[in-house]
Parts: C-alpha cells; sequence; structure tokens
C-alpha cells in the first residue's frame, strides 16, 4: 500500500490528477520495452513543468523513496522500472519544443518531445534531428538522451550524444544544474558526455539542447541479394574499407527473409536469397551519385548476385519494409519477442553470426537475425512463448551464451538498448572489479544517496524484479 | 626510505630520472617519473599515493601553458614513455594508441593505411594523451571527444581501469570516455585510447579571400564553412591574416578555406566559391601557418584565451574584443574564436581585467564561454583560468573527490583549480 504521506506529499507537488496510485493506474507502468522484467512502482507522477520535476524529486529524497524518470517506456532494457516500490516520474507531459534556432541550427526541448516530432518541426526548414531509433515515433527525446540511443543512421551520423549540446537536469537532490552551452563548448569537466547514456541514474533531464543538421541534398537506397550472410558481411567490410560511410548498412539474413515474405509485410523479397544487404547513401548529389556506382562495383565483386537502386521514394520504402517489418514478421510466430542488442568488431560479425545461429538452433528457438552492420550491432530476435516454461527457461539461457560468444569476440554487452535491469549482472563479464567501481564512483558523484532509479546499469546484490515467464495479466 | 627511492623501488630505477630544475608555475620540478608500461605506471602511482606526494602529469609538454597554476608537485609524471601503436586495424578504421605516443607519427601511421587521424593541435611534439586530455583543438578537426571510443586509465589510487572500447557503437556502462577527456589528467593518467579514424579525402585544396568588414564579412565567411567539402573555415583579422597571406591581407580581413573529400565535390564547390568570395588558391602551407596562429602568442608574456559563440555571432562576439585591442582568429561555423591581448608590463592587471570583461562581453553577446588559454603566472594566480564554475563547483570537486582524494594528479589546474 502507498505511504500516505509520501503520496500526499505528492500530490502537494504536482496536483490530484497527476499523481497515479491505483494499481489499475500503475500497471501499465510495471515495464517498459522489455516486458519480460517487471516491477511496480508505487506511485506515478506526470510533472507539466520543470519545477514539479524538482519538487518530486526533493519529496522523494525527503522520504528516503527511490524515483526514475521514464519517458515513452519504448526501451528495451528495463532502464525504466521502479524497483523497491520507487516512483515514477513520467514526462510525457513536458512536452513543448521550446526554441528552434534555424540559422544556428539548434532546438531546446523538453524531455517529453517525441523524437520524430522534432524532426517533423524542423523538417520544413531543411534541417533534421539525426538519431532515429527504431521507435521514434513514440520515444522521447528525454528517454533518447538517458539512453544513448541509436539507430539505423548512426554509422554517419553517430549516437545520441554526438548531438546533444547542453542539458538541464535535476540532479537527485532536488537541484537543478546546467551542463553544457548552446555552442557546444563547455569549461570544466564534460558532464554532458558523462550524463548522455547514463540511463536515468545521475539525475532527471528537464531540458535538452540539441544539434539540428541539415537535410541531406540525396539519398539513395540500394538492396543487394547475396548467397549467404558472409559474403553480405564480406562487402560492408569492402565499403567501409574502401573509405565510403553510407548513412546505412543493413543485413537481413534468410531466416528475417523467410519469416517476412511468409507474413503480411512480404516485400517481395527472393526467398532463395542467402541474405540481403540495404544500403543507404546521402549527401551531395554529386558525391552519392559517384558512392552508388562504386558502391555497386564493391558489392559486386564481394559476391551479390543481385543489385537494385530505388527508383523512387515508393520503392526505397519498399526497400525498407523488407528491414522494418522484420519484428513484425518475427512476431507472428509466437506470442512473445526477445530483441537482443550486442555489438562486436565488424570483421568478426560473420564468425559471431554462425554461433548465435548455432547457438538457437541448439536450443530449438526461432531465432533470426537484422542487424547494423555497419557498426557491428547484432540484433539477434527470437520468437517464443512466455507460458512455455521450458521454452522461456532455453531463451535466457540462449540470450547469455549469445552475450559471452560477443564478449569473447572483443565486444560489448549493449549497442544501443543499454544495461539497465536486464544486463547489469552481465558487466562483469567485460568489465573488472576496478573498472565498475571506476562507475560505481561517478554515480555515488551525483547521488550519494542511491536514490536515483536504482538497481540498474550496474551490478547490485538486489534482485527484487521478477523475470520469468509471468502472465501479461499478472 | 626516501620516497623518491621508495618510488625507485617500485618502478626500477631507470623509471625515475633526476635533471636540471624546470620551472613549471613557479614550482621548481628536478625528477621525473617515466613509466614505459601500464605496470610501472600504476606502481609508481601507488607510491605517490602512500606517500602523498603530488605529481604534474604531461605528454608531450605541449600545452604546459594551459590550465591553472599548479598548487604542488613533488615530480613530473611523463607519458611520453608509454609509446606507439598497439593496433591499427585498416578494414575498420579504428587504432589503438598508447598515450605517449607523437600525434605527428601517428598520423603518418595511419595514412599509409588510407586513414586520417582526426586530431590536429597546435605545438610541436602533441601526443595522444596531452591532446585527449586537454581537449585540444585544431583548425581541422571538432573536439576531440568525438573520436574517443574508449580509454585506458590509471588513477591515483593505481588501479587500472579501461572504459569503451574498439567498437564503434557502445552503451555498456557509464561514458566515462567523455569526463576523462578534456580533464586535465585530473581524474586519473590515460595510458591508451581507442580512436576511431576517417577515411583520408580524396582531394583537398585551401583558398583565401579578402572580406569585407564586419557583419557582411562574417556572413560570407560562415556560408562558405557550411558547404559540404568545406573543413576548415578561419576569419582572421587582417593583422594576422598578414602573417599567412600578406597579399590578402592588404585588402582587408581573410578568409582562409580549406576543401577536402570527393573530387566532383571539390571542384562544383570550388567555382561557386570564387564566384561568391572572389577566393584564389593557396599553397597548403597556410594550414600549419594558421595552426601556429591558434596556438602562439606573438607579444611575450601575453594573453591568449579561446572563446565559444554561436556561429551567427561570431561577427559581434568579434567586433567587441577587436575593439578593446584584441587580435582575432574565428572559427565561425565551429562557434570558436581565439583572441590575443598585448600585456606589457609585469602585474599588468588592468590589462588583463579589460581582457576579462571585453571576452565576457564577447561571450555574452555570443552565447557561449570563455578560457584563458595562456597567461602570465601572475595573472593566473589571481583566478580561474576556465571561469568560475559557480553551481557546479561542488559536482568538481566530488568527481575529484571520487577519483584522485588526496590530490596527487595535477593538484589545481583543473576548473575550480581542483
Amino acid at each position: 500500500m502507498p505511504g500516505p504521506d509520501l503520496v500526499t506529499s505528492l500530490r502537494g507537488v504536482v496536483g490530484d490528477d497527476a499523481c497515479l496510485v491505483r494499481p489499475e493506474d500503475l500497471f501499465v507502468y510495471e515495464a517498459d520495452g522489455l516486458t519480460l522484467h517487471r516491477a511496480r512502482p508505487r506511485a506515478v507522477v506526470l510533472p507539466r513543468e520543470k519545477a514539479q520535476v524538482a519538487g518530486v524529486v526533493k519529496t522523494c529524497r525527503a522520504f528516503g523513496v527511490p524515483f526514475v524518470a521514464r519517458g515513452a517506456g519504448t526501451g528495451l532494457s528495463g532502464g525504466a522500472l521502479a524497483l523497491d516500490g520507487g516512483v515514477v516520474i513520467e514526462c510525457a507531459r513536458m512536452n513543448q519544443i521550446l526554441e528552434v534556432n534555424l540559422e544556428d541550427r539548434y532546438a531546446v526541448v523538453q524531455p517529453g518531445v517525441i523524437n520524430l516530432e522534432l524532426s517533423k518541426a524542423v523538417a520544413p526548414h531543411g534541417l533534421f534531428y539525426a538519431p532515429d531509433p527504431s521507435s521514434q515515433a513514440a520515444c522521447t527525446i528525454g528517454g533518447n538522451v538517458a539512453e544513448n540511443s541509436g539507430g539505423p543512421h548512426t554509422l554517419k551520423y553517430g549516437t545520441t550524444t554526438d548531438h546533444v549540446l547542453a542539458l538541464e537536469v535535476v540532479l537527485p537532490d532536488g537541484e537543478f544544474a546546467s551542463f553544457g552551452s548552446r555552442t557546444g563548448w563547455t569549461q570544466g569537466y564534460d558532464l554532458v558526455g558523462a550524463f548522455v547514456g547514463s540511463e536515468g541514474t545521475l539525475g532527471v533531464v528537464t531540458e535538452a539542447t540539441v544539434r539540428l543538421l541539415e537535410l541531406p541534398q540525396s539519398v539513395e537506397t540500394l538492396l543487394a541479394v547475396f548467397p549467404d550472410v558472409f559474403s553480405a558481411c564480406r562487402s560492408v567490410g569492402a565499403i567501409i574499407g574502401a573509405g565510403l560511410v553510407p548513412a546505412s548498412l543493413e543485413v537481413i539474413d534468410q531466416r528475417t527473409i523467410a519469416a517476412v515474405e511468409a507474413s503480411v509485410y512480404a516485400a517481395g523479397l527472393p526467398t532463395d536469397a542467402g541474405a540481403m544487404l540495404l544500403i543507404e547513401l546521402d549527401g551531395p548529389s554529386v558525391v552519392v551519385s559517384r558512392e552508388v556506382e562504386r558502391v555497386r562495383g564493391l558489392i559486386s565483386q564481394a559476391g551479390a548476385s543481385r543489385v537494385e537502386v530505388a527508383r523512387d521514394e515508393q520503392e526505397r520504402q519498399q526497400f525498407w519494409r523488407a528491414r522494418k517489418g522484420a519484428f513484425g514478421a518475427m512476431g507472428r510466430l509466437a506470442p512473445d519477442l526477445y530483441l537482443y542488442d550486442t555489438v562486436v568488431p565488424r570483421v568478426k560479425l560473420p564468425e559471431v553470426l554462425e554461433q548465435i545461429c548455432e547457438i538457437g538452433d541448439r536450443y530449438h528457438l526461432r531465432l533470426s537475425n537484422v542487424f547494423h552492420a555497419g557498426d557491428g550491432n547484432l540484433h539477434p530476435i527470437i520468437s517464443f512463448d512466455r507460458r512455455d516454461a521450458d521454452e522461456m527457461k532455453r531463451v535466457l539461457a540462449a540470450g547469455e551464451e549469445i552475450l559471452r560468444v560477443c564478449v569473447d569476440a572483443g565486444g560489448v554487452l549493449s549497442g544501443e538498448h543499454g544495461i539497465g535491469n536486464e544486463k547489469h549482472k552481465y558487466m562483469s563479464l567485460l568489465f573488472g572489479e576496478d573498472d565498475l567501481d571506476a562507475m560505481h564512483r561517478l554515480r555515488a558523484a551525483f547521488d550519494p544517496q542511491g536514490i536515483c532509479n536504482p538497481g540498474k546499469v550496474l551490478p547490485t546484490p538486489r534482485a527484487c524484479v521478477e523475470a520469468g515467464p509471468v502472465a501479461r495479466d499478472g | 626510505m626516501s620516497a623518491l627511492d621508495a618510488l625507485r623501488a617500485a618502478v626500477g630505477p631507470d623509471a625515475v630520472v633526476e635533471h636540471e630544475a624546470v620551472d613549471v608555475d613557479g614550482v621548481s620540478l628536478t625528477e621525473s617519473l617515466r613509466p614505459r608500461s601500464g605496470e610501472e605506471l600504476a606502481a609508481g602511482l601507488r607510491v605517490l599515493s602512500e606517500r602523498g606526494m603530488a605529481a604534474l602529469v604531461c605528454g608531450g609538454g605541449s600545452r604546459l601553458c594551459q590550465g591553472n597554476l599548479l598548487k604542488r608537485a613533488d615530480l613530473a609524471l611523463e607519458a611520453t614513455g608509454l609509446d606507439g601503436i598497439r593496433e591499427l586495424d585498416a578494414e575498420d578504421g579504428v587504432v589503438h594508441v598508447r598515450a605517449g605516443t607523437e600525434i605527428a607519427g601517428l598520423r603518418e601511421a595511419v595514412r599509409a593505411e588510407g586513414w586520417e587521424l582526426p586530431l590536429d593541435p597546435p605545438g610541436a611534439g602533441a601526443s595522444v594523451g596531452g591532446a585527449l586530455a586537454s581537449a585540444a583543438v585544431g583548425p581541422r578537426f571538432g573536439h576531440p571527444r568525438d573520436i574517443v571510443l574508449g580509454l585506458e586509465v590509471a588513477l591515483a589510487s593505481g588501479s587500472r581501469i579501461r572504459f569503451g572500447g574498439r567498437v564503434v557503437k557502445n552503451v555498456t556502462g557509464y561514458d566515462l570516455a567523455k569526463l576523462y577527456t578534456g580533464s586535465f589528467g585530473s581524474l586519473g593518467v590515460i595510458e591508451a585510447a581507442w580512436l576511431r579514424l576517417r577515411p583520408l579525402p580524396e582531394s583537398s585544396l585551401c583558398l583565401a579571400a579578402a572580406l569585407p568588414d564586419g557583419a557582411a564579412g562574417f556572413e560570407r565567411a560562415l556560408a562558405a564553412a557550411r558547404r559540404p567539402s568545406v573543413r576548415v573555415a578561419a576569419h582572421l583579422d587582417r593583422a594576422l591574416a598578414a602573417a599567412i597571406d600578406p597579399v590578402t591581407a592588404r585588402e582587408g580581413n581573410v578568409l582562409l578555406l580549406e576543401l577536402a573529400g570527393d573530387e566532383a565535390l571539390l571542384e562544383a564547390d570550388l567555382r561557386e566559391l570564387i564566384e561568391e568570395t572572389g577566393a584564389h588558391q593557396v599553397d597548403g602551407v597556410v594550414i600549419e601557418r594558421l595552426r601556429a596562429i591558434q596556438g602562439g602568442i606573438f607579444h611575450p608574456g601575453g594573453l591568449r584565451l579561446r572563446l565559444s559563440s554561436l556561429p551567427t555571432r561570431v561577427g559581434e562576439a568579434t567586433e567587441i574584443l577587436a575593439r578593446d585591442g584584441g587580435a582575432v582568429l574565428a572559427y565561425p561555423a565551429r562557434g570558436l574564436l581565439y583572441v590575443r591581448f598585448p600585456v606589457g608590463l609585469s602585474n599588468d592587471e588592468r590589462t588583463v581585467e579589460a581582457a576579462e570583461r571585453s571576452a565576457r562581453l564577447a561571450v555574452a553577446a555570443g552565447g557561449g564561454g570563455f578560457v584563458i588559454e595562456e597567461a602570465p603566472d601572475w595573472a593566473k594566480q589571481r583566478r580561474d583560468v576556465f571561469g568560475d564554475p559557480g553551481p557546479l563547483f561542488p559536482l568538481f570537486r566530488a568527481l575529484k573527490h571520487q577519483y584522485d582524494p588526496n590530490g596527487v594528479l595535477n593538484p589545481g589546474r583543473f576548473a575550480g583549480r581542483i
């Protein structure tokens, strides 16, 4: 039961209608996009202005109650879960674009602004906001800052950290602090850099100043067919080794092609193809047209049996449908999806993929791969049924083996989904005690009380969250 | 056992070198710790911590003039012995390099494999670790943080940590590499780094053009700077420009450009830039001269400040500085300005204060901040060259306390004099 004093105090800060405590209201906040992990918050507050965020944090601190900020809840590592009966600070109502400076190319936004809405708002002026995670139609800039979100275009444009100029945050003690500047230059420690990607453990973003880029003059999208995934990966190496930096290099494996073509997302892909490579080139027209020809040559040499260049926007969307439809198609095969996220040095992609497929087969799982090949960022997807306890167990065991294979290949635990509540127990696969201690120290400098999104990122003894076969209505 | 003997016993006699006294910020240093391996570095740091000693941490020594005055130091910790490329992946375009490696040599090594090192700080002998620790920026490339994929660092306690790594996309744990880049060695000693390289441009060329005075000149410079092939765009007042292109400088302020990349793009930009600005082609050596101007002081004992500004307000900020006697080099698209003021006599505090006032007005107009990059010791004694950290000071102090609680590393040198 919620402690009345805490809730009364929170209502005093945000108003009665912006503080949820009934079980049926809290239910939707039990999980984020990683539905395997669940924890019911004690309360959810929906501040409308930044002073209310500070008030909520101060209240939580006074009661010694942990809190976690939440954007749209599209995260895939359980980062927005309130463990130990904490308070969720839902930032969706703080959704104003406060300033757009077209000449100096930046925007100041509240944390609840939806990623795609920002790009839409500035597109008529020839600008865009580069980070474009797959959930960009729903996810928020505040959440993107917390997770250092990427997307299919990070090879050329980088991740969120490359596009945040300044932040206004509420620190875990309830005080406001401003990091960075609109100019992108700062004096002193790079606190913007330390804060982006800290998964909500160092404070709550109340304003973000982000860089806007000029829309590319020309975009060309190519789709190439390969006899196997290895030749597709070889092509990626050849393209990058030749000094080209495409905006996207996405590989779709045979298993995914089969699933997509058997679904409503069918994009007319050749089902006998071993793999497909989606390549997007953008920039000045004069450059892009030359690059298209160079890429054609390189991938033909690397073994592509067919290369098509999208003739118009409609065809371009069709190419992307093959890539984007993968999740939907895999989702048709079973009630649940588990989407992994790891990164390996790009040259290791072929051998690691082989091992991942072997792991999936060994555990009798429906596993397929679509991935950001240019970044070495793998996304094995497993469709499964969580009500099948045995299958659930196999999914988790396979996931751990996949992580180990990637780390052994010189890779890391996450490329864009974060560590959150999902992978903190695996951090010691990659880091030694001293490394983890150094990370604890950063957190301690910001949050000595340990009340800002505790139980995430770093391994701790706590295990209060349920992970496993929990019924959706549970 | 004396502290030095303890240090020799821990790291080996050859790694502790006695030399003639070197004066850094009024601190006389007669010994240097020159570790040749991460193990030696860690062992040395452990002794320093245990004995309550402090060290000036430095790489190639090209940026010792920057930062606040050192509060104390028993010796210099020189990272130059930690040098060499550990791995250069020519297919992936990433390099793993030890901190003491000279940038000039590294640049050549990666070039031979078809890649470009996106670091070009001023200063002969600059090392990778020093450039990262001081967030050194050159004319061509932006903030070094953009290319750091991972770092290996030795903490004051002697523990060796690493974060990030060789992969280009990574959200595994906190991004401590960002915190350490630009921290002036105040939180740890950078031992090695993973850096992301860029493809070598197919072609490059340099242009110079005379600019009209005032706002029109800056508008023209910014428009040119934003062309896709332009990677250097500098606006120099005519006095500074005389050292680079005296002929053009006679006509007014000078726009200096370097175009790099795809040949067809270069041709197109070149044609239009000549039409729009009346630019003419100049020898590539101008970039070297530009770098020297950015990092240099013409008047001995002078004052150099770096300011940031929104791109469209660089002109306004420059006008303020120039009116107050500053010589200004500005990179309009990047929003960076370097200004030099002559300082005459020793303890000429009024001149320094006037320069600061001017810089404050300029950044108020430009929307940024400023750092005093170089100043005489007497001027540094009276101020924090990074400016007052204000409400961020408790956080800075907390970070220093977490990573270097006994103040072993570069005490006093960084922002907030921590």
